[in-house]
């Protein structure tokens, strides 16, 4: 595995603990406390707080990896230009 | 390659501050819970006032409500303490200094070094955090979701960043640091 997939799978992993924290204090300790009957508001939040963070995380990586690319690509592009 | 000193009492001390560690979060979340404004100053207070300095704009304490910048219209109440972040952040830091409790002074040190690194990073997290939402309120995007739904957004961002944050942090920290003794 390389390229762009890489790095998202090696920043979700450098990311799990952070992540169980924040779910265990977002999700899991409401839902112990009985939120799951607080219905739709609550599966909204839920829904919101499970999705962000990794999204965050495979955008961020999105952008670095093409960021990277871009930046490759002008590196390669500019011995060439100075060649002709 | 990093080498533990394993001693013969780390068994029991992990057990310790594992089983103490929950005792605080569960405590802290208790506290929480029951909790009125009025009494979680000792978390609101160093926020206001940090949040008061990066945005230029005071905030007063308002006696049952929490703390108000009557310029900006934008009022710190119970919900806004990261009393969550903080519980979540200890829990975290003692996960990553678990392996420091070897004996009952360096079990104690890491509890206390967790409580007080969580309760430093809430304060500062939680302050950039409504600094955030003040800018985000002073200058609305005409988006498609509600100032709500952006608000939201905004909290878990900064919240999961600031863990993020703190916890590279501490990894980097404790990789450098020479193991407590304890002795």
């Amino acid at each position: 595995m390389s390229g762009p997939r890489a790095h998202i799978v090696a920043a979700l992993r450098r990311a799990a603990v952070p992540l169980a924290a924040y779910y265990a204090v977002t999700l899991a300790l409401p839902l112990a406390n009985g939120a799951a009957f607080a219905g739709a508001r609550f599966a909204v939040h839920a829904m919101m707080v499970l999705v962000v963070p990794p999204a965050a995380i495979v955008l961020v990586c999105g952008c670095y990896a093409l960021g990277r690319a871009c930046l490759r690509a002008a590196t390669s592009a500019a011995p060439a230009a100075r060649h002709q | 390659m990093r080498t533990r000193i394993v001693t013969a009492g780390a068994p029991k001390a992990q057990l310790a501050v594992a089983a103490a560690a929950m005792l605080i979060a569960l405590a802290l979340k208790q506290h929480y819970s029951d909790a009125r404004a009025d009494d979680l100053l000792w978390v609101l207070t160093p926020t206001a006032q940090l949040a008061g300095a990066m945005t230029g704009s005071p905030f007063t304490l308002q006696p049952g409500e929490g703390y108000l910048s009557r310029e900006r219209l934008f009022l710190i109440e119970k919900s806004c303490a990261g009393v969550n972040f903080m519980i979540a952040a200890f829990g975290m830091l003692v996960f990553a200094l678990f392996h420091r409790a070897r004996t009952a002074v360096s079990a104690g040190s890491v509890l206390a070094v967790s409580l007080i690194a969580g309760y430093m990073a809430a304060v500062v997290v939680n302050a950039v955090r409504i600094a955030m939402a003040m800018w985000l309120a002073a200058h609305p995007v005409a988006l498609s979701i509600s100032s709500a739904a952006v608000h939201r957004l905004e909290g878990i961002l900064v919240y999961f960043c600031g863990l993020m944050l703190l916890y590279e942090a501490v990894q980097r920290l404790d990789r450098r640091a020479p193991h407590w003794s304890g002795r």
